[in-house]
């Protein structure tokens, strides 16, 4: 009757927080957190999936690869192996496939989003914790915002494709620039 | 270790990482598509520490009733307060033994709701059922607050942990039986001396000092002088529990599963006190357990039932300290002693016997469960062990009997009336006793 229990939110061991085994801590998933799990391993899958319809041919070694790494990051979501499949993924993408604009990046997209987003819910609450319908409805909308961007910026690819822009030293550079002013930027405000 | 203050998470190190490789690869390669792909995690990155909290929440968490009766339940309550937006709140409650939880594991996220002065605050409820006595913890407890995205998280340090009593839940248990003798004159039960009472003794000629109104007119009247009716004088009992927690046999599931020696015994001690006590009888307790000898001195009313319950739910086992009959019990003839024993070491039985031979009243109720000497996977010769104590103890029980130390297991109503109606006819005849 005497039961000891994990204290980890997301199922990991940050924060101070103990945990007392993956099994028992994945024994006590809510329905909630399972469906969580799984848009965690369909994510990178979806993304996958656009890149070999783009390229036109089956990868079974990213296959492998990235279907083990997403499978480590639904049992542990709240570790950096989600950005390591993000890399992976977007590297596979800008090596295999020719076409900058195919609609196929747009599901590419919107799989590294349901990858980032799920991780991200899984971590908020803790493995056996309930979602109410409050928070499922504010994440939907938060992703469905993300993907208006995306589209955005992916017409603005399209635009621009058809516009035979050359290259130019000083817009690099600008761009260069200002990636590193938004980083540092979103370091400072995220620390202290 | 908890780092205190808002820190980013993992998955904002992921947004912004990802997102800023992905954008300046793209720029450098000439890859627009790697841009798009950046574009998500930029816009999340962007968006998490736009909505960075900056004040520490307020952490206030309740218990809604300290004190409990087996099987009763209660709520445990946090609200975290801030003057940011949080997305959501994470409560883990470390619950002590034999302490049922809903939510399941004591886990809950619950969302933030916008308060009228501006601040947001979030509200948690764990409901507990608690379903064995004792005194127990209930916490600490863990609340883990995120931002939007959960881009920045903020732990708090550990609640502190609330006392919760846990009153045991007494068994049911009847008598009719006598009362023994008892040197008291107030009481529900008839005293072997005359005196002012209600319970008709006799009628007898008048004496210097008889009230008027006990004045019997007929018999009066026909016999030519005055007699008047006698009574007996009415007595309360004065019990005496003794509670042995110096073991605890078998398993406990709590108040809806398989029961200890202790379970028995602390559920049958408080029968017994609430049983005497609402018969206006004076209970006194003695429990010899982890903490020694305690006592509770004799008194009657219902609150005192309240000390005694009180005192029985704080009981520990001992596992060190063993009675080794050599402390004063500090008992005096006129009581009745309930012994309340497994009865598996032999210096209980010694001390029914001794206090048996000092001429006080010593029922002894066996406690030991049932089902001790099931087969036991694990150690095949347990089972084998008990059953050889189990002689040795039938043996020791027969010695105590012909000692005049009536042993009875406990079985809930009625388990005592005979034994204490034996008790009454005994004390009613001539005996020696030791001093």
């Amino acid at each position: 009757m005497s039961r000891r229990r994990s204290i980890t939110l997301g199922g990991a061991s940050r924060d101070g927080l103990t945990s007392l085994g993956l099994v028992a801590t994945l024994g006590r998933l809510s329905s909630h957190q399972r469906l969580l799990r799984l848009a965690i391993v369909a994510g990178p899958s979806l993304t996958l999936a656009a890149t070999m319809a783009a390229r036109g041919s089956f990868q079974p070694i990213a296959l492998l690869v990235i279907g083990v790494l997403a499978i480590g990051c639904a049992i542990s979501p709240d570790t950096h192996v989600g950005l390591l499949v993000v890399l992976l993924l977007a590297l596979n993408w800008v090596q295999t496939v020719d076409d900058e604009t195919t609609p196929w990046l747009l599901v590419a997209a919107a799989g590294l989003v349901v990858l980032h987003a799920s991780m991200a819910a899984a971590t908020v609450a803790p493995p056996a914790a309930r979602w109410d319908r409050r928070m499922s409805r504010r994440w939907s909308a938060r992703v469905a915002v993300v993907m208006a961007a995306t589209a955005a910026a992916w017409s603005i690819a399209v635009g621009l494709a058809d516009a035979d822009l050359r290259g130019s030293a000083p817009v690099l550079v600008v761009a260069l620039l200002a990636t590193a002013w938004l980083t540092w930027w979103a370091g400072r405000r995220s620390v202290g | 270790m908890i780092v205190p203050g808002w820190q980013p998470t993992v998955a904002q190190v992921r947004a912004g990482a990802g997102g800023a490789v992905l954008a300046v690869a793209g720029a450098l390669l000439r890859r627009p598509d790697a841009v798009v792909l950046a574009v998500p995690m930029l816009v999340i990155a962007v968006w998490g520490v736009l909505r960075r909290p900056t004040d520490a929440p307020d952490v206030a968490d309740a218990i809604d009733h300290s004190t409990l009766r087996e099987g009763e339940a209660t709520t445990w309550r946090v609200e975290v307060r801030t003057a940011d937006e949080l997305d959501g709140v994470g409560v883990v409650l470390w619950a002590p033994p034999y302490a049922e939880l809903d939510p399941p594991w004591g886990e809950l996220v619950a969302t933030h709701r916008a308060n009228a002065d501006g601040t947001s605050s979030a509200v948690a409820a764990i409901a507990m059922r608690t379903t064995r006595w004792g005194r127990r913890s209930v916490g600490p407890a863990r609340v883990v607050a995120s931002s939007p995205w959960g881009a920045f998280r903020w732990t708090s340090a550990n609640t502190g942990s609330r006392l919760i009593t846990t009153l045991p839940l007494p068994a049911v248990f009847d008598a009719t039986a006598p009362a023994t003798h008892a040197a008291g004159l107030v009481g529900l039960d008839r005293s072997v001396r005359p005196g002012d009472g209600s319970e008709f003794a006799s009628i007898r000629p008048f004496q210097a000092g008889d009230r008027l109104r006990r004045i019997h007119w007929p018999r009066s009247l026909r016999s030519g002088a005055l007699h008047v009716t006698s009574t007996w004088a009415d007595h309360d009992r004065h019990v005496v529990l003794v509670v042995d927690a110096c073991n605890d046999i078998g398993d406990s599931d709590g108040i809806d599963g398989r029961a200890s020696s202790l379970d028995t015994t602390v559920r049958a001690a408080g029968a017994l006190a609430e049983h005497h006590l609402r018969r206006g009888d004076r209970v006194a307790l003695v429990v010899l357990g982890a903490r020694g000898i305690v006592r509770v001195p004799a008194a009657a009313g219902t609150r005192h039932l309240r000390r005694v319950l009180d005192s029985l739910a704080a009981i520990e086992p001992a596992t060190s300290i063993r009675d080794d009959a050599r402390h004063q019990l500090g008992l005096t003839g006129g009581s009745l002693v309930m012994m309340l024993s497994p009865m598996v070491s032999d210096v209980p039985l010694q001390r029914a016997i001794s206090l048996a031979g000092r001429g006080i009243a010593v029922v002894v109720v066996d406690t030991l469960p049932d089902g001790i000497t099931d087969a036991d996977p694990d150690d095949p010769f347990r089972a084998l062990a008990w059953r050889i104590r189990l002689l040795e103890r039938s043996r020791e029980l027969r010695a105590v009997g012909a000692a005049g130390v009536p042993v009875v297991a406990w079985r809930g109503p009625g388990s005592l009336d005979q034994v204490l109606r034996d008790l009454a006819r005994r004390r009613s005849t001539p005996h020696v006793s030791r001093r």
